[in-house]
């Protein structure tokens, strides 16, 4: 729960998956993502990417991202070709005699897709991987470094809270940022970011003072947890990892390679390499797909009654 | 926040796992392939090469000389048993090789031949003579490479009757006319007169191309560009701000573009860039360009590479106060091993500063050289 307010969150059954199953997935999808530079492969993964988080966040909230994430695309594509001049195909010379190669721009909207895609896969990411769930998986291997984690990425929500706390509290006793002069209102703000930073560093001794009280790391400690792995994550997990080894053998045998300088060259398409973008397809599109089906069996239980 | 640390951490993880990748190879290189006792390489391999479109390296040796082939694949157009060894012949000029081919018919497709060499050579190139009878014809010129000892490396299109390799006695210049001492570039030229030529002839070269400021040799320490003190005798740098072009003063000179080192260091050479080194090594033959007063040897280079479609990107330094050639026909810098690169000889001489603080003059032959080995492999040798 959230302490700024308590938002109405979209179902997705994929969330309910075991963390293992949820950590494997995404651990998988971004890696090939950031890993195969084949356009075909690009392609499956920024749809898929996009599809999955407007099932789960909503098309309003993505629609937002893909604001900032556009331009980036497009900024990516413009600037690579101003600093990489490789490539066979000249379409024209810059000022200094660098040529502008065709290569270099479509290198550069391929890695701002990378980009794009790689940044909204992370917002399904945050969504499904929960802190709690990061720390289920990691706190075990690395507790101290997960405590750390965990206490960073905590950290965020709860210094906004407490600053809207201490500005409400020193507005009520005159001290106003909203008002008044710049240089009264730059007094106040730096005041207030003293207040907040004493506190941030009280709270940080504080909390690591009650985790060690608390025996956190010590041997034989266990935590609590609610996660069972159960038959249905055991199937999925088969699924995703075959996926996962099917689609490493493609990148060995070099199904997914692409290459921009000094000319572009890909791989021949084959059967084989039809079935590689298949299966990636297949394993980026599991969450959608276990989310349609769920609501399709609900609908179904639904309307039988 | 959150997402930031997620980004890294997921991102290093999975580079880790993965590493950075293998590259893609269209053409896959063939390990070497010795040459049988009888010389003959047979038809089925050279098929392979054409239909795999590989490049294949045939050694051979003899007591005094190894030597290589490098056959394209793509330049094969009818295969057939070919025998690729060499017959080496006694001379009593040590300075020259001498060599007849084993095979009677020409080869049908152009094939570079590399000779080793048991010694080094002290010339800027060679040129390969062919004798069939009495009658002496020079072929083609060969580049003269190698660090230690010296490998020859030139195009074969004829097998028929003898051939001669003698080293040449200065880069083939416009300004030879007013020279007073011509020599001859024949197989009796005597062996040591390189060296008393050598200097010389440049000091004597033709005016024009600006008021060229010469060296006396005297110069101690280095300027404010870094450049060590300028040999005696070699045209001092000029700032290129200070230059002003004059496009009413047209002057030529020679310029040439070739890789032929890359040819025997294949094994080194990335493989994505395989397809961009001509089969002959020469990226551009030797040809005359006009340009205009006050222009640098980088001018020049700039727009022969325009007007002929080659590609070629460069970058500033400002603390050379010059242009740095980083690749030409997208072969880069680094390409071919750490110490591979672009330079630039200009009569003969590697000069020790920037190609855009080199102003030419009249007749100046300007070869622009990819080394392997940071120059020494094709003649320079003040690097390193």
């Amino acid at each position: 729960m959230r302490m700024d307010g308590i938002k109405k969150e979209k179902y997705d059954g994929f969330q309910q998956y075991h963390p293992l199953v949820n950590f494997l997935y995404f651990a998988l999808v971004l890696g090939f993502s950031m890993v195969f530079n084949h356009p075909v492969a690009q392609i499956i993964s920024c749809v898929c990417a996009i599809m999955y988080a407007v099932q789960i966040e909503g098309k309003k909230a993505v629609m937002f991202s893909l604001k900032f994430c556009l331009p980036m695309l497009l900024l990516t594509a413009f600037v690579n070709p101003a600093f990489n001049h490789a490539g066979v195909t000249i379409l024209t010379y810059f000022p200094n005699g660098n040529p502008l190669t065709l290569e270099s721009i479509l290198y550069g909207l391929s890695a701002g897709c990378l980009l794009v895609t790689v940044l909204v896969w992370f917002i399904s990411f945050n969504r499904v991987i929960t802190s709690d769930k990061f720390i289920y998986l990691f706190g075990r291997i690395i507790p101290a470094m997960s405590l750390v984690l965990s206490m960073t990425l905590r950290f965020v929500p709860k210094f906004k809270y407490q600053m809207s706390v201490v500005v409400e509290a020193q507005r009520s006793i005159g001290r106003d940022i909203s008002t008044g002069s710049i240089i009264k209102r730059i007094k106040t703000a730096t005041l207030i970011m003293s207040i907040m930073i004493t506190w941030a560093l009280e709270n940080a001794i504080e909390t690591a003072d009650s985790m060690k009280s608390r025996g956190y790391g010590l041997k034989g400690r266990s935590a609590f947890s609610i996660y069972h792995f159960d038959d249905r994550d055991r199937t999925a997990m088969a699924w995703i990892a075959f996926c996962g080894v099917y689609l490493i053998c493609g990148y060995m045998v070099r199904g997914f390679a692409f290459r921009y300088f000094p000319g572009i060259r890909w791989a021949a398409i084959n059967t084989m390499s039809v079935s590689f973008y298949f299966v990636y397809a297949g394993l980026c599109l599991t969450p959608v797909i276990m989310n349609a089906s769920e609501e399709r069996k609900w609908k179904a239980l639904y309307s039988n009654m | 926040m959150k997402r930031f640390i997620s980004v890294v951490l997921l991102l290093t993880m999975v580079l880790s796992l993965f590493g950075c990748g293998g590259s893609f190879s269209p053409v896959n290189l063939q390990e070497p392939i010795t040459i049988p006792e009888d010389g003959v390489i047979e038809e089925k391999l050279l098929r392979q090469l054409k239909d795999e479109n590989a490049i294949g390296t045939f050694c051979g040796s003899t007591d005094d000389y190894q030597y290589e082939w490098t056959i394209f694949g793509s330049d094969i157009t009818e295969p057939r048993d070919l025998n690729l060894s060499l017959n080496f012949l006694v001379t009593q000029n040590k300075g020259m090789v001498a060599f007849s081919f084993n095979e009677e018919s020409d080869l049908g497709f152009p094939a570079v031949l590399s000779i080793r060499l048991n010694q080094k050579w002290d010339a800027p190139s060679a040129t390969v003579y062919q004798q069939v009878g009495d009658q002496k014809t020079a072929v083609c010129s060969a580049s003269v490479t190698g660090s230690k000892e010296t490998i020859l490396n030139f195009s074969v299109n004829q097998t028929g009757g003898d051939f001669l390799i003698v080293p040449d006695q200065q880069a083939p210049s416009e300004s030879m006319q007013v020279q007073t001492e011509v020599t001859e570039p024949t197989a009796t030229v005597q062996e040591g007169t390189a060296e008393t030529t050598k200097t010389d002839e440049y000091l004597s070269a033709v005016e024009g191309g600006g008021n060229r400021v010469y060296s006396d040799g005297t110069g101690t320490g280095q300027d404010q560009y870094l450049t060590d003190p300028i040999p005696e005798g070699k045209p001092m740098p000029v700032e290129s701000e200070n230059q002003e072009i004059d496009s009413e003063q047209s002057y030529t000179c020679t310029f040439s573009i070739e890789c032929s080192t890359i040819l025997n260091n294949l094994s080194d050479l990335n493989s994505d860039k395989l397809e961009m080194v001509p089969s002959d090594g020469v990226i551009l033959s030797t040809q005359t360009v006009t340009f205009y007063e006050g222009e640098s040897v980088f001018d020049v280079l700039k727009r022969v590479c325009k007007d002929n479609g080659i590609h070629m990107e460069s970058s500033w330094t400002p603390m050379y106060n010059s242009a740095y050639v980083e690749g030409i026909h997208n072969l880069y810098e680094f390409d071919c091993g750490n110490l591979s690169g672009w330079m630039y000889r200009v009569n003969g001489w590697y000069p020790n500063y920037g190609c855009s603080r080199y102003q030419l003059a009249q007749g100046d032959v300007v070869e622009w050289r990819y080394t392997c080995d940071l120059g020494k492999d094709v003649g320079c040798e003040w690097m390193g």
